[in-house]
């Protein structure tokens, strides 16, 4: 055990140091966190300032309870048309009877400003309108889009997560076998210690980037107010992100580990990963598609096949609603395919680690004691 | 029975039926240097790799203190492959400590050590540089701490010399006897003859997979026979008929070099024939030995 930990912390402690995974790390903080902004920016305004020339405030408030709406005061309609030529306001009332534009007003405004003035002539007519109540029938579907976009967004992380801590082991494990470093590795340590210490040490690793990441997403969120839309259940979706990031990362980088034992050199890497890398792209398109179409059979049936099921049950837990036994059921068969991929894996590790030179066949590998 | 380990007829034959060892048996006890030539492609390496099971013989044993050579003994040995293994982004320091803990020392025990090494391999002042900043010669030295680290019970060093300035070279030969001086069996291969007949206490001389002639090196020079030199300047034309050797022409020379015979004899035939201007019995050179073992 103390091999296989001695390992993990040289991989851990040479890993962060590398300039590239500070970087890496940095500008994924920064595009994650920025990216909680984004709906902001691009989407509609929330945020009104209106103008005033006599008359009262309409109250638009009630209208568009989440935007943010100033009023201004102006002495005359001469001092809130340069408010608003200056792009001081968005629009100025006169005497509750004009609103001073620049150019077109916007449609949502309009409409707000419309019905606030509707309301307040009826109101003063003394008739009182008790407003419609809205009530489904069907699902609540209120989060339909938010849960959504997070499928959208646990979909690119485990991507992008998985595959570059999985490199990271192949690449390694290239990097010793080419080297023949191992030659003299392997006679202190047993091979597993050797691959398993460093899936363990690159998984840490991969861990805390990913951690790091979602944090910066979730920091920018509550900052940019993206937060207020989050469905219930939020902890629980990130919360079980991060921990099929963990059974993913590990069934695919037993994977590329062993694949890669089976070359010496790192232009090798990308042709002997191939058998890998299809199944995980097959994880991926399956994925992004179960986050469009969460309840398709499609989605639900892969959900719990391994390995698809790290990429799909995640996704599928935040665009729609998954009963607690099928999370747990899909969980326990990723485990079992974990544990069948490591003995394989370890076993063509074990033969092919030490076999340098040209590329050795699986088939090989497999047939000798 | 003291610290040996046994090689017996070992045999490999590789993918397409390239026989590498064809049954190479010897043996190094404690405080041994033994210096293992032969020419490339010989089976040296092969051998050191099957020692180390960096490859598995196809058949034959590795004997250590009279028994099948285990995973936790092996890993008391110190070897240095000939294609050298480093991480080339470590630093030299590091590097060396990180193997000593993977052979099972703590920390402190791994400090002191490292210290102690570095200071005898002149790396002092290399310890906080990555490998790859590193010339090949000091690369060649960091490998060999790591060989050394663990303070090994058997050392197998595979070329060790190879590229080394004879500055390094003097050093590694000092600490490889001091090592034997410990008790150590050092087993090393070189094409440096010269330097293998000057350091080691006894050679194996391997060829094409076999085990050609091994022993010290006086040994090895008694088995090649005694030699006589005689060089007689302006000799009668056929004094040397009847001795057994060979008479080869040098200038105005004849040089008669025998193998066995009375020397007494060879003598008195020589004064004869003309005049005698070297008689002695000559010690084959490691050299020597080697062309006539490969031969």
């Amino acid at each position: 055990m103390s091999g296989l930990l001695l390992v993990a912390g040289r991989e851990i402690s040479t890993q962060v140091r590398t300039r590239a995974f500070v970087i890496g790390l940095l500008v994924s903080v920064v595009l994650v966190g920025g990216l909680a902004f984004a709906p902001k920016l691009f989407g509609g305004p929330d945020e009104y300032n209106l103008g005033r020339v006599g008359g009262q405030e309409l109250a638009i408030q009630a209208l568009a309870p989440d935007a943010k709406i100033t009023w201004k005061t102006y002495p005359d309609e001469k001092a809130a048309t340069t408010a608003v030529l200056d792009g001081d306001i968005d629009v100025a009332v006169v005497d509750s009877k004009r609103v001073l534009t620049n150019g077109e007003i916007d449609d949502q405004l309009g409409l707000m400003l419309q019905s606030a003035n509707r309301e307040a002539q009826i109101g003063a007519a003394g008739v009182t309108i008790t407003p419609l109540q809205v009530q489904s029938v069907g699902a609540d579907t209120r989060y339909e889009s938010a849960r959504q976009g997070i499928a959208t967004v646990i979909v690119l992380l485990l991507f992008f997560m998985i595959i570059s801590a999985v490199m990271t082991v192949a690449m390694g494990v290239v990097e010793e076998k080419g080297s023949r470093i191992v030659e003299i590795l392997l006679i202190s340590i047993r091979p597993w210690q050797l691959l398993g210490g460093k899936i363990l040490g690159l998984g840490v690793v991969g861990f805390l980037n990913l951690v790091a990441v979602v944090a910066a997403g979730l920091v920018g969120a509550f900052l940019s107010g993206f937060a207020a839309d989050f469905p219930p259940g939020m902890t629980g979706i990130v919360v079980s992100a991060v921990l099929w990031w963990i059974l993913g990362y590990a069934f695919f980088a037993v994977l590329a580990g062993s694949l890669a034992s089976l070359v010496s050199r790192q232009e090798e890497v990308g042709n002997v990963l191939q058998p890998m890398m299809l199944l995980f792209m097959i994880s991926y398109g399956v994925s992004f598609f179960a986050s469009a179409n969460p309840d398709h059979p499609v989605s639900e049936i892969l959900s719990f096949v391994p390995p698809f099921s790290s990429m799909v049950m995640p996704v599928r837990m935040a665009a729609s609603e998954v009963a607690i036994w099928e999370v747990l059921l899909s969980g326990a068969l990723m485990l079992v395919a974990v544990a069948g991929v490591l003995t394989l894996g370890g076993r063509i590790y074990e033969r092919a680690v030490l076999r340098t030179g040209k590329r050795v066949k699986v088939s090989e590998v497999l047939r000798t004691k | 029975m003291g610290v040996m380990l046994e090689i017996r007829g070992l045999r490999k034959t590789f993918g397409a039926g390239k026989v590498a060892l064809d049954g190479v048996s010897f043996a190094v006890p404690a405080g041994q240097m033994f210096g293992f030539v032969g020419a490339n492609g010989a089976g040296k390496t092969t051998t050191m790799r099957i020692v180390m099971k960096v490859l598995a013989a196809d058949e034959g044993e590795v004997i250590w203190n009279g028994r099948p050579l285990t995973f936790t003994e092996r890993r008391t040995f110190g070897y240095m492959p000939e294609e050298r293994g480093l991480y080339q982004k470590m630093r030299v320091g590091e590097q060396i400590d990180y193997f000593g803990r993977l052979h099972g020392l703590d920390a402190a025990t791994v400090g002191k050590s490292r210290d102690a090494l570095v200071e005898r391999l002149g790396l002092t002042a290399r310890v906080g540089d990555t490998v790859e900043s590193l010339s090949l010669g000091n690369q060649q030295r960091v490998q060999l701490a790591v060989a050394l680290i663990h303070d090994p019970e058997l050392l197998i060093l595979d070329e060790p010399f190879s590229g080394l300035d004879p500055i390094a070279v003097d050093v590694l030969a000092e600490v490889l006897h001091e090592r034997a001086r410990g008790g150590v069996p050092v087993i090393f291969s070189s094409h440096q003859l010269e330097l293998v007949e000057r350091l080691c206490d006894a050679v194996g001389i391997v060829s094409a997979g076999r085990m050609v002639a091994s022993g010290t090196v006086d040994e090895l020079r008694d088995a090649e026979g005694r030699r006589l030199r005689v060089v007689v300047r302006d000799a009668k034309p056929g004094w040397a008929e009847g001795l057994p050797g060979e008479l080869s022409k040098d200038g105005d020379r004849d040089v008669l070099t025998v193998v066995g015979g009375d020397d007494q004899t060879v003598l008195r035939k020589a004064t004869e024939a003309g005049h005698v201007e070297f008689f002695g019995v000559e010690r084959p050179t490691l050299v020597e030995i080697f062309r006539e073992a490969v031969a």
